[in-house]
């Protein structure tokens, strides 16, 4: 991990469409776990926490989506420009046999490099991706070629038109899988964990919050319950850690540390 | 008989004299919960304002080699939500608890103080030496002995029954006679060090700073001969206790401050360097050494340094 702040050249950019775009980097650590994230720095602008969307023969990819006014700077940004990073932090997915992923919108980023090494190892697992619409899903080519994937739209502009969490028990039993992943909308995240605890299964769940120092000395990332930091001892966390906290769904805190109420 | 880290500080009795310090995991009930259960004796809130406050843009805290570059910028939710945590966590925990404030005017500092006195902490630490917000508030108040006095004076009035502390900066002319102040404004303890500068980092590629702010104040390993110094000059100089704050990342380090002269030792940016474990590790270096040398209680050691 390289807490300190330095800046590294973008070797490449790929624009899935014009608020949607993937930055590679040189990989600068040798360790990076799926779940993790780094934090960008946009030099004179702003820095903000993105989970690693992929790493492949030495290049690291981020994935972005233009969400407010950092997130639409981001897209500006050019091959061989300069960008602070710090990482990677967190706690990742852990890699298990015969499992199900299942993401929502721009939670799909993590679960892309977690498919990537979980077929390396030659593991079993399907995939459940939804999102508004077609283009709200990140890497529609890849998930369909590297697993069994069921796609769900609330506009049904690809796959099913619905809600993922209709799909998981049909899904769990016919292909007898037995570990869940999920990063997606909080709402969802909140039924894939009522749907795992039903069905007596093991969950690894991303979560997020408002984030500034990624190194567990600010606080501003704490939940309510058990008080752990998502940047630290999360973003993912397992099914105990998950249980523990009391705030899912509820609220969330703003860049003053002020509670919020939100469902997302 | 076994050795004792326990401690009392004013008239409280304290499991440990290690504290976390203002600004760090200082937020919620539940986070403060988790560092009093790793073994510190009390909790510092982060300085809380009258109203919320969000401080300044990200970058806002950097490590380098020996130690942090901070501009939080005082983000805080402000005293009424912060009130709400400070009951949380009474109800939570024995530990104790000081609650940590600032203002913009000597005024707003006795408001904050009379809204945090309500909900009723160990103590009320007055942050009146923030070199991050220079911009907005002026000078760093903790520079000027009338300002401190203003301010004690005005916060003891408002805090009723709960004792306050003054946090003082080395920034200032003379830190023995700032404690001078402090003393004979009424104040019942003095917290010592904040955190150190301004200072800056830049980086060579873009060839800027990196901090949001360009700025920001200096804390960790590199700042512990400053505080040090400070706070046996402090202890030296007046009969309030010290809550001594700086770069204390080990169990010699606090040692050291205590034999400085501190009452307590207080710990923010080690919680970077050895995570949460820094507390129970600091509380069995303590009592290791106390055994071998058949020490009862750390007052045997408290301010040996002067003699
Ligand atoms: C661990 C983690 C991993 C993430 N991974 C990705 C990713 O791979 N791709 C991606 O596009 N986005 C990701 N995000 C979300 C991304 O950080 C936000 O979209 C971005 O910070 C928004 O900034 P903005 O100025 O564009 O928008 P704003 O208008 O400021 O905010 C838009 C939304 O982003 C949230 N947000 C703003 N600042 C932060 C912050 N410092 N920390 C957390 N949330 C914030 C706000 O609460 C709001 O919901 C991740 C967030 C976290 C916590
Ligand atoms: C990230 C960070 C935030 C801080 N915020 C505050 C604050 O809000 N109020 C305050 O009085 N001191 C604040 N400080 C200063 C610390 O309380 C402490 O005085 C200083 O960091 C020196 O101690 P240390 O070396 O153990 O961190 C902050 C320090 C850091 C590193
Ligand atoms: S972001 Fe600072 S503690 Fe997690």
């Amino acid at each position: 991990m390289s807490d300190k702040m330095k800046t590294y050249p973008v070797v490449d950019v790929k624009t899935h469409h014009p608020d949607m775009k993937s930055f590679y980097f040189t990989q600068i650590e040798e360790q990076i776990h799926p779940g993790q994230f780094f934090n960008l720095w946009l030099p004179g602008v702003d820095e903000k926490p993105f989970s690693v969307s992929d790493v492949y023969q030495g290049i690291m990819e981020i994935t972005i989506k233009a969400v407010g006014p950092f997130t639409r700077a981001f897209m500006n940004v050019k091959r061989g420009d300069l960008i602070g990073i710090r990482g990677p932090f967190g706690q990742g997915f852990t890699l298990h046999q015969h499992s199900l992923l299942i993401g929502g919108g721009m939670g799909i980023v993590p679960l892309h490099y977690l498919a990537r090494l979980l077929r390396a190892k030659g593991f079993h697992f399907e995939v459940i991706l939804g999102g508004r619409s077609e283009k709200d899903i990140p890497f529609v080519t890849e998930f369909s070629e590297w697993a069994p994937t069921t796609f769900v739209t609330e506009d049904g502009s690809i796959g099913y038109q619905g809600l993922v969490t209709q799909f998981i028990k049909e899904i769990i039993y016919r292909s007898k899988l037995s570990h869940i992943y999920s990063s997606g909308p909080e709402g969802m995240l909140i039924r894939v964990m009522e749907e795992a605890a039903g069905n007596g299964l093991d969950y690894e769940i991303s979560f997020e919050r408002y984030m500034k120092c990624g190194i567990g000395i600010c606080g501003q990332c704490v939940v309510d319950g058990s008080g752990i930091r998502l940047c630290k001892e999360g973003p993912v966390l397992n099914r105990d850690e998950a249980e523990n906290v009391t705030e899912w769904g509820m609220t969330h805190r703003n860049a003053a540390g002020k509670r919020e109420n939100k469902l997302s | 008989m076994k050795p004792d880290i326990s401690v009392t500080f004013l008239t409280k009795k304290m499991s440990s004299p290690l504290v976390l310090a203002s600004g760090v995991l200082g937020l919620t009930a539940d986070s403060m919960k988790r560092v009093l259960d790793a073994g510190a004796g009390a909790v510092t809130t982060k300085s809380f304002s009258m109203e919320a406050r969000k401080g300044h843009p990200c970058p806002t805290i950097l490590p380098f080699e020996n130690g942090l570059l901070n501009a939080v910028g005082l983000s805080n939710p402000g005293a009424e939500e912060m009130n709400k945590e400070i009951s949380k966590l009474r109800n939570l925990s024995k530990g104790l608890i000081f609650a940590s404030i600032f203002g913009k005017t000597p005024e707003e500092f006795g408001r904050t103080a009379a809204l945090a006195a309500e909900s009723e902490p160990d103590l009320i630490e007055v942050n009146v030496s923030c070199p991050n917000v220079e911009s907005e508030f002026g000078t760093p108040f903790g520079a000027s002995f009338r300002d401190v006095e203003a301010i004690t004076k005005i916060v003891k009035h408002a805090a009723g029954a709960v004792p306050v502390s003054i946090k003082l900066t080395v920034h200032c002319q003379s830190l023995s006679k700032m404690a001078h102040v402090c003393e004979e404004s009424g104040a019942d303890a003095i917290t010592a060090i904040n955190t150190v500068g301004p200072g800056m980092l830049i980086d060579t590629g873009v060839m800027k700073p990196v901090l949001a702010n360009k700025v920001g104040g200096v804390s960790g390993p590199a700042i512990f001969p400053i505080a040090l110094k400070a706070v046996w000059e402090i202890a030296g100089t007046v009969k309030l206790p010290v809550i001594a704050t700086g770069g204390v990342t080990t169990t010699d380090d606090a040692l050291q401050m205590i034999m400085a002269g501190a009452s307590l030792v207080s710990i923010g940016s080690a919680v970077y360097y050895k995570d949460l474990d820094v507390f129970s590790n600091i509380n069995a270096g303590l009592l290791d050494w106390m055994t071998e040398r058949k020490m009862k209680n750390l007052q045997e050691i408290r301010g040996k340094a002067h003699e």
